[in-house]
């Protein structure tokens, strides 16, 4: 059984980010990132490595990726976003696959995936529209919950209610599953129970404008957080007027321990952030990456450092004791740097295509496990 | 010469055994009625259900109306999404034959010309309901030249979104119920505004319409070439078919000449391909319903941006068509050209301007020499030769007081480099204007006074431009015409992370010289190829 879920407990005190993952002797982090055409690669992060690749059955768009809590599975988002494929990452083995579209309804989701604390559900979200002989018909959105166990040809075993516009979601340590929509979403998979985690579309804080929010990347499982960033403006006088209104970078967080939230504007506006997240152990840092790489002070709303790329990266992440990162997404090779000085340590190519949208997972691994023969 | 287009549809809504001789005249109708129906029962019938047998009622086609483009468009995508067999040729038949029986009016279509003419770089002023909603992927035009019941309009959003669920994601769509607001605000406009409105078509269907065959005398002018004049000669060809030998000048002293086709649908819509010289162009223009006068224009079939925007009148009407050019100087002295057709009677160009030699008078064109009175403001004025009147035909100017760069923002497009895109060219002109009785630029009371002759150049746009040094790598403008060709497409080693040769500039045209000199400036964004041209932008 994985580390972290026997450790969140006595961790949970520490609060933001502060949920550092303790690697036993013989484990250490390895990265899973799906790129084209249909790749799915585990990373010896050690090594800075390619582990193996396996082949996935179809197209990899958009290239989601959940690990199942005990690091032994990936499941991909994939298939032109209507599949869901189950990896076994020690020997590629494909053990879960799901088609969402059924009879004439056509079925995507967006970006949105994630695996029950006892490994045991698949969660996603249905967009399904009927597609009849001479018109379409939208159909309402819903959560779906699939059972890991239901092997190759897995079909949705509950189906609840949910408000359009969802994409990616995490599982709290709870078991509830927060969802990223209009506004953060708190799902309660046992009974469909739906209530609003962070009220952002339906909670415009006073002398803001509403949030701009763009995210296809679940990613925060190493600093123990579902976050996303948003972009928003703040005025200074009742006329919104542009000379008195300024713009910040902000994110809103769940704890995936304790189910806290946090809305928090970290830095002003100045270029365009794909992802961000916080420094595992470090809850005050927050980075985030385009076309730049940078490090802010929460508390102070200020960037640290800030680099200029080589080029744009989608999907940033941490190695699990938040000393390094890692970027990937858009192209095919991910840039390794030192978390603390933004040095650049080095690239790791992959082989095949573009990640674009792709969502890089890190986590620690049995080294006995997952190395090949 | 003149036809009923109702003779067409006559078919729709009487019994055979009533037709009268003279509805029969028209035989090629209905031949095409009889060959758009079957090609609608054997190719589209398998999905679209049959409502009504005669005349012919499909589920969804029969309950739309729009141009051949957008026709043209909706069976492309039955084709590519949804796997409907049909050759080309059937392909040409059937858009024929719906253009024709469920086509948009002159007045339909009149707000949106620019779209069918391929003004790629118009600026569409946006109706807030639509603007975000729908006119970010596409342009307004689009949704503006169809007209569907609020039931066909919801059909339409169900599918968007269906075929395109990210749409609800992006931006302008993620930050509101998009669905939702599509449904119940954007279908009730469209319903509204866009509505099926049969009466509307059937009314022109009932009007008489006009022959294209004769003699035409055309007028325009095409960025960087200057004013245009030209003939063309319309034979039939055909139903609704015809040819056309085209000549004509450029002010530049460069002439024209060549062959073309055309169709005619709608019962205006004038579709040619025309070869001149070595050069193919494309005449996209409507024909008004007295028959005496086509608005539009004639493009380059490779370089749609480059083109002459033209009007027509038939030669054997009295018309005045344009004055060439169009403005003089306070006291001056100038030649100037004024053509139309059928033109006699007293010459006027307004007080102050004296005729000084009458060079040529013909019935197509009257060539003068004339002097502006020293003193004159800057003014518009109205042209008359015997009856006709040209409103603001001739513009008397002393002073230029700002200059716009037309347009204010293009897009113009790398390519070649060894890809199978052509370059995308931009052209621009240069606007100059009085300031107007309130001595103000900028404001309603502006007086256009021309476009003139510039100098024309390239900046930076901005810091990031300098940047990235986009003035060495993006492409060259012509001084002299205002063209601007972008450079190759691919990748470029020489520039900072190997990227291609996108860029952004400033487009700057400067007309006068010492104290007289005015600059004005454009934006000109220089981006990747686009890999698909649908006829609808
Ligand atoms: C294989 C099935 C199929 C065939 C064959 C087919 N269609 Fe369709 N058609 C559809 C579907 C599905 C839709 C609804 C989705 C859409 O709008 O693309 C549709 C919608 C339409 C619409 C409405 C589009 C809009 O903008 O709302 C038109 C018009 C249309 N079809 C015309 C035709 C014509 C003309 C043909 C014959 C050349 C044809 N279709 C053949 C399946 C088909
Ligand atoms: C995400 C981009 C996007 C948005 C937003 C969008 N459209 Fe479109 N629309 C498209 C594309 C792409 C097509 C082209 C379909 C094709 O190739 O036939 C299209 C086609 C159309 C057509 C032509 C359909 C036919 O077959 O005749 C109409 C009309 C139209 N859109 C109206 C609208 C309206 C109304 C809205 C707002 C409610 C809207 N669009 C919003 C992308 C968009």
């Amino acid at each position: 059984m994985l580390m972290r879920w026997m450790f969140t407990a006595a961790l949970a005190l520490s609060g933001i980010g502060g949920s550092l993952q303790v690697a036993a002797a013989d484990e250490r982090d390895y990265m899973v990132v799906v790129n084209r055409p249909n790749n799915l690669h585990v990373i010896d992060l050690a090594k800075e490595q390619l582990e193996r690749s396996c082949t996935l059955p179809g197209d990899s768009a958009p290239g989601t990726v959940a690990m199942s809590p005990d690091n032994r599975i990936a499941y991909v988002l994939a298939g032109r976003f209507g599949k869901i494929w189950g990896v076994d990452i020690s020997n590629c083995e494909l053990t879960f696959s799901a088609e969402l579209s059924y009879d004439n309804v056509r079925v995507k989701s967006l970006a949105s995936l994630a695996v029950s604390p006892d490994g045991k559900e698949i969660y996603t979200i249905h967009n399904p529209t009927r597609i009849m002989n001479d018109h379409y018909k939208v159909l309402d959105s819903q959560f779906a919950v699939y059972h890991a166990g239901d092997g190759l040809d897995a079909k949705p075993q509950r189906l609840y209610p949910v408000p359009r516009q969802i994409n990616i979601m995490q599982t709290g340590d709870n078991g509830m599953v927060y969802m990223s929509g209009a506004d953060v979403y708190a799902m309660d998979p046992k009974s469909g129970d739906l209530s609003v985690a962070i009220a952002s579309r339906s909670g415009v804080r006073p002398g803001y404008g509403q949030p701009d929010i763009l995210t296809v990347w679940p990613i925060g499982r190493v600093s123990n957080e579902f976050i996303r960033m948003y972009s928003v403006a703040k005025y200074g006088d009742v006329e919104k007027s542009p000379e008195a209104t300024e713009y910040f970078w902000g994110y809103e967080r769940v704890d995936l321990t304790t189910g806290e939230t946090a809305v928090e504007d970290f830095a002003p506006l100045e270029q365009v952030l794909f992802t961000g997240m916080h420094r595992p152990g470090h809850p005050n840092e927050f980075y985030a990456v385009l076309t730049q790489l940078k490090r802010h002070d929460v508390k102070a709303k200020k960037v640290i450092k800030s680099i200029d790329l080589e080029r744009t990266y989608y999907c940033i992440n941490f190695s699990t004791d938040g000393s390094k990162l890692y970027l990937a997404g858009t192209y095919n090779d991910i840039a390794v740097y030192n978390a603390e000085t933004l040095e650049k340590l080095g690239n790791i190519h992959l082989p095949g295509g573009d990640m674009s949208m792709a969502t890089s997972q890190v986590f620690s691994a049995p080294v006995s496990r997952l190395a090949s023969n | 010469m003149v036809k009923s287009l109702n003779s067409v549809v006559r078919r729709l809504v009487a019994p055979v055994g009533l037709w009268t001789a003279t509805m029969l005249a028209p035989l090629y109708a209905t031949a095409e009625i009889n060959a758009g129906e079957e090609l609608l029962r054997n190719r589209c019938m398998g999905c679209h259900v049959p409502e009504q047998n005669e005349p012919l009622q499909l589920s969804r086609i029969s309950h739309q109306r729009k141009t051949p483009e957008g026709w043209l468009m909706s069976i492309a995508r039955m084709q590519m999404v949804h796997g409907a067999q049909i050759t080309s040729d059937e392909r040409r038949t059937l858009v024929k034959f719906l253009a024709d029986t469920q086509g948009l009016t002159p007045q339909e279509s009149a707000p949106y010309r620019y779209i069918l003419e391929r003004r790629l770089n118009h600026i569409e002023d946006k109706q807030p309901q639509l603007a975000e909603m729908c006119a970010r992927c596409h342009s307004e035009a689009r949704v503006g030249l169809q007209r569907r019941d609020a039931g066909e309009w919801e059909h339409l959003v169900n599918f968007h979104l269906g075929q395109w669920p990210s749409i609800e994601y992006s931006a302008m769509g993620r930050d509101r119920d998009w669905l939702g607001l599509a449904l119940n605000e954007v279908v009730p406009f469209l319903d509204k505004n866009y509505g099926l409105q049969k009466d509307h078509w059937q009314q022109w269907l009932d009007s008489e319409k006009a022959s294209p065959i004769g003699e035409w005398r055309l007028v325009g002018s095409m960025p960087g070439r200057g004013d245009f004049h030209g003939v063309m000669k319309v034979i039939a060809d055909g139903e609704d078919r015809y040819r056309l030998n085209l000549t004509g000048k450029f002010a530049d002293g460069k002439s024209l000449r060549g062959k073309g086709q055309a169709l005619v649908y709608s019962g205006y819509e004038w579709r040619a391909d025309i070869t001149l010289g070595k050069e193919k162009f494309q005449q996209v223009l409507a024909m008004n319903p007295q028959g005496d006068r086509f608005e539009g224009r004639m493009f380059l079939k490779q370089q749609e941006t480059l083109g002459v925007n033209l009007t027509a009148s038939r030669a054997d009407k009295p018309s005045l068509l344009a004055v060439s050019p169009a403005f003089i100087e306070a006291g001056k002295s100038q030649q100037i050209s004024v053509r139309g057709t059928q033109l006699s009677g007293d010459v006027s160009l307004g007080p102050g301007i004296e005729v000084l030699k009458v060079l040529k008078r013909g019935k197509n064109e009257i060539r003068l020499k004339v002097r502006a009175r020293k003193g004159l403001e800057t003014q518009a004025l109205d042209v008359r030769v015997g009856e006709q009147n040209l409103a603001g035909g001739l513009r008397v100017y002393d002073r230029i007081d700002s200059l716009q760069v037309s347009p204010a923002y293009a897009v113009a497009r790398v390519g070649d480099g060894g890809g199978s895109q052509e370059k995308v060219k931009a052209a621009f002109e240069a606007r100059a204007y009085g300031a107007g009785e309130d001595g103000v630029n900028g404001t309603a009371d502006d007086i256009y006074i021309g476009t003139m002759p510039a100098n024309w150049s390239l900046a930076p746009f901005d810091q990031q431009a300098i940047e990235d040094r986009d003035l060495d790598f993006v492409g060259k403008i012509d001084r002299r015409t205002g063209v601007f060709t972008p450079a190759a497409a691919g990748p470029n080693s020489k520039r900072k992370y190997g990227t291609n040769n996108a860029g952004r500039m400033s487009v700057i045209a400067s007309v006068g010289q010492g104290d007289n000199k005015q600059e004005a400036k454009a934006e000109l964004i220089v981006t990747v190829q686009r890999w698909n041209n649908p006829p609808i932008r």
